[in-house]
């Protein structure tokens, strides 16, 4: 408890210097931005944004890249409930009750509530983080390459469960991002691997590359679709009233409650992460309602609960990240970019060997929490003019600020073209009907992986029981195929679709 | 989000017998691209001794891809499916030449022109665009570009065309 004191004592410390104010306030306004703006998602701004933190001090880079993150959760609840366009996909369900409250004229509490219940699940997951970092660092240093590898297969799998439609398909193409890691020198050897001989190749494809393709590029010609046109009428009554009443606070208070709890623990599972937190949040307010008919309807548990739990999950993620050093999504493998260009190597060695960096980053969210309350509500105004900008004249500067962001990664055409490569294939992947997620997760864990696969079996001396006979890699594994079981189960597929249904009414 | 697959109108790609096009076509993709590792790890070491050698990896990966992708087209094959939701050519084709344009252009062309010119082939991707607003817009953001990224965020790009250089 006093280690857990002085530990965001450190943190604050190192947060509350001027100039880490300063790039915590850019974070989260930045942040904000992405998430009010439709079309360009969180993955793709980190991704963007990934070389402007290199002439960054590490500790500054990171708690701007963390309010990229963690601000867009914000503002994507504010288009969800003034617009009815989420900003974000984990926004999606919010518009479901946010928006209709919002024709109800009540705006205000809508997104009062939304910004209390991000704020409360923040400051949880800010001292969950704080508690659960030292123990779980110590549990990584018991795991050997097996363990690791195991434990990766866990994570693999978890993405399987949580994604959502086909699980043959969501297999399908963690496969594909395994395979697409696997290309460039070996670690071992360090001969070049399926690279085809093209020089910009043999390092394998840049992780943000393929991130910008799939999830930026991709993203921006799936919209250019018929069909897919943003509707982008306004809500044109002025927003006032901000204050929930006391009422709404006593309904909220529960949901947020819940939401925060569920989005903590799915933001800690690999292959969870926000948008996951956000539907199923929404879910199980409205099994276990009542009066499950009042959602839909302007219900503000509708509001609170999802919106509570992206924020967790958001910040929860975090913890995999900087105890065992794997990332359990796309923003946080982004996140290792950013630390490997500053020579930080993720897991359980930095929080011994940087304290004042990880504590700094996770006090940093806390601070950032409250910047978002205090900006956010006043600056409404501004976001909402902001959607008025017409998609025919965001799409092409989104491409061109993508294509910069790339190109000043490492000053590569060639990173471009592939980024454009994968744009194109990530699309049309998507058309057919396969989720771009599971693929990012093969990819970013893909490395990790094939190294302690290949570091256990040689310790092991080409044993491969050596993943079943030590007690803690085999519950691993048998943890993962028993959720593969279940996730394969006909009964349990369908509630795990039903979570993905958006209600209609 | 996404567009309801059944409103999907016009005629399939795919002959008669396959039921699942969407399967179908994306078992087929999965398997050319596991085909094409399989081709471009045919000379990688495989196992010596009990260490896994460079190839041996990718080799099994691309082949449980290959796998799965022959799963997922014999499902589009014999289970009715929905068919791909429709597309239209003009936003890949558009997007992806703005992207290739900048990728050629920006060394020999510089950030500005670069940008501009990406942002007016980007435009054609939608029927929308009116010209004299896109270009408007276009040189604004080749010029708030140039400031931003050379200047506040001193990145190495390059401003003036390769021919002006000193």
């Amino acid at each position: 408890m006093a280690d857990l004191i002085s530990n965001l004592a450190l943190g604050f410390g190192v947060a509350f210097t001027p100039v880490n104010l300063l790039f915590c306030l850019i974070g989260a306004l930045v942040g904000t931005l992405v998430g009010v703006l439709p079309g360009i998602g969180t993955v793709a701004t980190v991704a963007m944004l990934l070389p402007i933190t290199f002439g960054l001090p590490p500790v500054g880079a990171l708690i701007m890249l963390a309010g990229i993150y963690y601000g867009a959760q914000y503002g994507g609840s504010t288009t969800s409930i003034l617009v009815n366009i989420p900003g974000e996909a984990t926004s999606v369900v919010t518009t479901l009750d946010g928006f209709q409250m919002a024709q109800q004229g009540r705006a205000g509490p809508a997104l009062a509530i939304a910004a209390i219940g991000s704020f409360v699940a923040g400051c949880v997951a800010t001292v969950l983080i704080a508690v659960l970092g030292g123990p779980l660092t110590k549990l990584a240093q018991a795991f050997g390459p097996a363990e690791y590898f195991s434990l990766m297969v866990l994570g693999l799998v978890f993405a399987v469960v949580l994604a959502k439609g086909s699980v043959l398909k969501a297999i399908a193409m963690i496969v594909l991002g395994l395979l697409l890691s696997m290309v460039g020198s070996d670690v071992e050897t360090g001969a070049a691997r399926m690279s085809f001989g093209v020089p910009d190749l043999a390092d394998g494809f840049g992780f943000a590359i393929v991130a910008m393709g799939v999830f930026g590029f991709a993203e921006i010609i799936r919209n250019l679709d018929p069909g897919t046109d943003v509707n982008r009428s306004l809500v044109q009554r002025p927003v006032t009233g901000l204050m929930p009443t006391r009422k709404d606070l006593v309904d909220a208070a529960p949901a947020i409650g819940r939401g925060t709890a569920l989005g903590a623990i799915l933001g800690i599972l690999p292959g969870g992460g926000a948008v996951i937190a956000s539907f199923a949040a929404y879910t199980l307010e409205k099994k276990i309602a009542r009066v499950p008919s009042r959602f839909g309807r302007g219900a503000i548990e509708g509001v609170a609960a999802p919106e509570s739990a992206n924020n967790a999950a958001a910040q929860t993620s975090f913890i995999p990240l900087l105890t065992l050093g794997i990332p359990p999504n796309a923003v946080m493998a982004l996140m290792v970019g950013a630390m490997t260009i500053h020579g930080i190597v993720p897991g359980p060695m930095v929080l011994q060997n940087q304290p004042e960096l990880v504590w700094g980053m996770i006090a940093s969210m806390w601070i950032g929490n409250v910047m978002l309350l205090i900006i956010n509500l006043p600056l409404v105004g501004i976001w909402v003019r902001l959607l008025r900008v017409p998609y025919r004249l965001l799409f092409p500067a989104i491409v061109v600020l993508c294509a910069i962001g790339i190109y000043s990664i490492n000053n590569s055409p060639v990173d471009v073209v592939l980024a454009g490569g994968f744009g194109l294939l990530g699309y049309w992947l998507i058309k057919q009907d396969f989720e771009p997620a599971p693929m990012l997760l093969g990819l970013v864990l893909g490395p990790l992986m094939e190294e302690n696969l290949r570091r256990a079996l040689m310790i092991a001396r080409g044993d491969a029981t050596v993943f079943v006979t030590r007690p803690l890699s085999a519950s691993l594994l048998a943890v993962a195929l028993l959720l593969l079981i279940l996730a394969i189960l006909p009964s349990l597929r369908r509630k795990r679709d039903e979570v993905f249904v958006e209600p209609k009414d | 989000m996404g567009v309801e697959p059944s409103e999907a109108s016009g005629r399939s790609l795919w002959p008669r017998w396959v039921r699942g096009p969407q399967e179908f076509a994306g078992g087929l993709t999965l398997m050319a691209i596991a085909l094409l590792a399989l081709w471009a790890a045919r000379d990688l070491s495989s196992m010596r001794g009990f260490s896994p050698g460079a190839g041996t990896v990718p080799r099994l990966t691309a082949g449980v891809l290959l796998a799965l992708g022959a799963v997922v087209t014999a499902l589009g094959v014999f289970v009715k499916g929905p068919r791909s939701a429709r597309s239209a050519w003009r936003g890949p084709l558009f997007v992806g030449l703005a992207i290739l344009a900048f990728a050629v252009s920006i060394q020999p062309l510089g950030l500005p022109l670069a940008a501009f010119l990406s942002f007016m082939i980007a435009a054609l991707a939608t029927k929308e665009t009116r010209w004299g607003q896109t270009t408007l817009a276009g040189l604004c953001l080749a010029g708030v570009c140039s400031l931003l990224f050379p200047f506040v965020l001193r990145l190495p790009l390059p401003l003036l065309p390769r021919f002006l250089m000193p």
